[in-house]
């Protein structure tokens, strides 16, 4: 059964069981690899994207909740790979095997556009991403200096 | 399939290689040399001239340069091209990396010029050090002796350990060859010129040409006596030594890097496997008429356990996979098909607690007696006081965050494999034995890998993956496991014990020490930490192992017996600093100094500086302590080694909730280190790792089976876990490093055994910390 998603500003016709998981649509559908499975229980947020600005765990999301709404992935965050939290990333060197990343940063840009100047508190109440490499150290850095950067 | 002209090469003209001939492009047949994606990483044949094996250089100037270890968050993508670029003098804003080609790794011979390592081992600045290439064993018993690029494995966090000297010589000898080939053209004496970041200039005349320009020529001329090629000593570096950003970051904020999982091949369809749970199982009977027209089904396929000698001797288990158009559509089918299992008996019946108990039984038996230094027993005859204790850790998985997985295309004459892999030679040794089609003709496309943490090669995702394609020969099937899948396809850390005691003298002094440790047969690093000779004096000194047999395959898990037996070691001397009435810092200290080990003033060094970075003994708030430890590598060689101290500050609330405050880290750097920033980020994130091992992580046997498949039940730490301050000052010593990647960090779980002990009163000795309760009053 065909129905239509709005990702990253571009209209797609998708023909998928509407009750599949946004994840699997994103990725097989639409061939957007840029957003990670990795647990399939919404625990880790590999596969985190903003639908209407909120970040969902589209593992667990059927894409029957997106129909009509505003879906945003890692490769709509900017054209050039420059957006400020990109650029505040790559200052920080924050990423090490990268793979939880898109994540990361799709939870990171929901906060700061909820909250321009996050603490380090507001970081670690709705930064929930889990990163096996703990990269964290850097990604509480890169976050602290995207909100100085979007200030700008 | 066609031949690719690397087939065509390395067949026909291997020796031209050596001498430095470089044969044009053949023309790509249809269907064949298809454009990979952007942000993959895998071998493409140039189309610019090769230098050697390791470099081409294009008419622009940009520089590739091959990579024969695999990116898995560890930084060699950088790293290892830093070496190289060092040495060739070249624009580093100009190189790219990508992976060297594993097929022709095997199938082609070192040059002769990187056979001898130059120097006099892990103590001399000048040479190459101690690179060992013992492991390229496929499958521990077949090696490809002096392969090209010596090493495809990525494991025991050696990569530039092993690496550096002949990437280093890759290095000097093209840039020789390209000085020669200007001197060519120019006529003038190759003495006269000079390189520097991709420009040769001749100073006398003025002239100056690029790299780009004279590559071409440079790949037809050889070096007239390449043996006689020097590397840079540590003082000479201009690159290596400096923090350089990681090559592959920007495409991993943008999510364009192709992982494995990422890996889309024309007419491919997906797999989702289904294991036996239990180890050692198969699959008794299954229904695929109750689901076989679920949409996009395609077939089903059973698969048989991997045979042993493809996955390093362990039994996983074997099962069912279903193929589909798409994966989620494979996942549902096979998770609702009816599956009977026949497991055996015997491994069905091992529980966590007879497992542990089987391993404390063992400690009473005799054992391997390892080292027997001095008298022992009479020692603890003549004891003043004796300290006792037993240690346990549990099993461990790596739990890396893509979940196992792999696309493998065989068609009757070849067979590819695109996977993020850190042993190629053993999978494509393995596709070989699968399909029966020649091990020259299996190509493993190289990808980015979600997380390494101990080398992958040794679960069986890929052969699950080459089993069910070689069933479905043609189509290309890309094998997913879920993450509980992931949890039964992975090899663990050993679950271990240890029993040390100590015999001490009226001064608090150890002068006996009596180590058992208790592990699983073929549980790796048995002897880690322990052997040769304790890190801390005693006159007389005893260590066994003592080994049960159970049926999970175990393998290395960011570092091998090192991460457990460290806490175990570091524990232990905590207790006998406490027992003795002594400062933990100023005990260990001098029970260094008073061994003979020929590391003991830079293990000194390490512990005087994170003592004075860390404020130690000044005054703290109520619930909140230091903890220090020691944590080394090689510490008893006399060669290569990697030493470190950390002192950890903990808070414990009086609801128990544990913190990391601060890590004060003292590392030491040896002759250099290669990329800083990396080796920051390595011991920046191994601190949060061995925090979340110390306080959450255990995967608990149930009647054979994992019990904790998933990160609900098996807890990641996160960013709130994280300690808010990590300082870390490097410090020279007169060794090369032993490698950064694995057991660093290992002092968090001694440390937060003790804080909790300082401010609770309550030791707890076996992990994780959360089964306990830390609460005071």
């Amino acid at each position: 059964m065909a129905f239509d998603l709005t990702v990253n500003g571009a209209s797609h016709s998708v023909d998928a069981d509407p009750d599949t998981p946004l994840l699997w649509v994103i990725r097989d559908y639409l061939g957007l690899t840029g957003t990670k499975f990795s647990c399939g229980i919404a625990q880790c947020g590999a596969c985190t994207v903003h639908v209407d600005g909120q970040p969902v765990r589209s593992c667990s999301f059927p894409a029957s909740l997106a129909i009509g709404k505003a879906i945003k992935t890692i490769e709509g965050v900017s054209s050039d790979g420059n957006h400020p939290i990109q650029v505040a990333w790559k200052e920080l060197d924050a990423p090490q095997c990268g793979y939880c990343q898109s994540g990361m940063i799709m939870s990171a840009l929901a906060l700061l556009a909820k909250l321009p100047h996050p603490t380090d508190a507001d970081i670690d109440a709705n930064v929930t991403n889990a990163c096996r490499c703990s990269s964290y150290h850097r990604v509480r850095k890169a976050i602290h200096r995207a909100a100085e950067l979007m200030k700008a | 399939m066609t031949q690719s002209r690397r087939d065509f090469l390395a067949s026909s003209a291997a020796g031209a290689f050596v001498l430095g001939f470089w044969l044009p492009p053949r023309p790509a047949r249809a269907g064949e040399n298809v454009a990979p994606p952007h942000g993959a990483a895998w071998y493409e044949d140039p189309t610019a001239p090769e230098i050697n094996a390791w470099i081409v250089i294009a008419p622009d100037d940009t520089v590739t340069i091959r990579i024969a270890q695999t990116e898995l968050g560890q930084g060699v993508w950088t790293s290892n091209a830093m070496i190289v670029c060092e040495e060739l003098q070249c624009d580093w804003s100009k190189v790219r990396s990508q992976y060297a080609s594993a097929n022709r790794d095997g199938r082609e011979m070192a040059p002769d010029w990187t056979l001898n390592v130059p120097g006099n081992g892990g103590t001399d600045p000048k040479g190459g050090g101690e690179p060992g290439f013992g492991n390229r064993a496929r499958t521990g018993v077949v090696g490809i002796p002096d392969s090209v690029y010596r090493r495809m494995r990525t494991n025991a966090a050696s990569s530039v350990k092993d690496g550096r000297y002949y990437l280093q010589l890759a290095g000097a000898e093209a840039r020789e060859r390209l000085l020669l080939a200007a001197a060519a053209v120019w006529k003038v004496p190759v003495g006269e010129l000079v390189a520097k970041d991709g420009v040769i200039t001749h100073p006398p005349s003025g002239r100056k040409t690029t790299y780009g320009k004279v590559a071409a020529l440079a790949s037809r001329t050889p070096h007239p006596n390449p043996k006689a090629i020097a590397i840079k000593s540590p003082d000479q570096w201009t690159l290596m030594g400096t923090e350089q950003k990681n090559r592959d970051v920007p495409m991993k904020v943008t999510g364009e890097t192709v992982y494995s999982i990422d890996v889309r091949v024309p007419g491919m369809k997906w797999a989702a496997a289904k294991a036996c749970p239990v180890y050692g199982g198969d699959v008794k009977s299954y229904d695929f008429d109750a689901v076989r027209n679920m949409p996009g089904v395609r077939s089903a396929h059973r698969f048989p356990i991997p045979d042993p000698k493809l996955t390093r001797g362990h039994v996983f288990s074997g099962g069912i996979a279903v193929v589909a158009d798409h994966w989620h559509q494979a996942k549902a089918a096979v998770e609702k098909m009816p599956i009977e299992w026949s497991i055996p008996a015997r491994n069905a019946a091992f529980n966590t607690a007879n497992m542990h108990a089987a391993l404390v039984a063992a400690l009473d038996e005799p054992g391997t007696v390892r080292v027997n230094v001095g008298d022992v027993d009479a020692a603890f005859a003549h004891a003043k006081k004796i300290v006792e204790a037993t240690y346990s850790t549990p099993y461990l998985p790596r739990a890396r965050m893509e979940p196992g997985n792999a696309t493998v295309l065989v068609t009757d004459n070849r067979v590819d494999i695109w996977y993020g892999d850190q042993s190629p030679q053993e999978t494509r040794f393995s596709a070989s034995q699968i399909t029966g089609i020649a091990e020259a003709d299996v190509y493993l496309h190289q990808c980015h890998l979600g997380g390494g943490f101990g080398r992958n090669g040794n679960g069986p995702q890929a052969e699950q993956a080459i089993m069910i394609a070689n069933a479905n020969r043609g189509t290309p099937i890309h094998l997913l496991w879920t993450r509980e899948e992931d949890f039964i396809g992975t090899t663990y850390r050993a679950m271990g014990v240890a029993r040390l005691r100590a015999a001490l003298d009226a001064n608090g002094w150890p002068v006996a020490l009596e180590v058992r440790t208790g592990m699983q047969k073929d549980g790796f690093g048995p002897d880690a930490s322990f052997d040769v000779a304790s890190r801390y004096f005693v006159p007389s000194y005893r260590f066994s192992n003592h080994t049960t047999d159970f049926h999970v395959p175990v393998g290395t898990r960011r570092g091998v017996g090192q991460a457990a037996h460290e806490f175990y070691r570091e524990s232990f001397m905590n207790e006998l600093a406490h027992a003795a009435g002594k400062d933990p810092y100023r005990y260990r200290r001098e029970l260094i100094a008073r061994t003979k080990l020929p590391f003991k003033d830079d293990m000194i060094k390490a512990l005087d500086i994170a003592a004075e970075m860390s404020g130690w003994g000044e005054p703290l708030p109520k619930g909140t302590v230091r903890s220090i430890a020691l944590e080394e590598r090689g510490a008893e060689t006399g060669g290569s080694a990697t030493i470190s101290a950390m002192v950890h500050t903990v808070s414990v609330s009086r609801d128990g909730k544990v913190r990391l405050e601060r890590v004060d880290v003292a590392h030491d750097q040896g002759f250099g280190l290669v990329n800083p920033l990396s080796v920051k980020k390595q011991i920046e994130g191994q601190i949060t790792w061995f925090y979340n091992d110390a306080m959450h992580q255990a995967v608990h046997i149930v009647d054979g089976h994992v019990d904790e498949n998933n990160f609900h039940r098996f807890p990641l730490s996160r960013i709130d876990e994280d300690p808010p301050e990590i300082a870390i000052r490097f410090f020279a010593t007169g060794h090369w490093l032993l490698g950064m990647g694995h057991d660093r960090g290992t002092s968090v779980q001694s440390a937060i055994g003790d804080a909790v002990f300082q401010i609770t009163g309550k030791r707890y000795r076996d992990l994780p910390y959360r089964q306990h309760d830390l609460s005071w009053s």
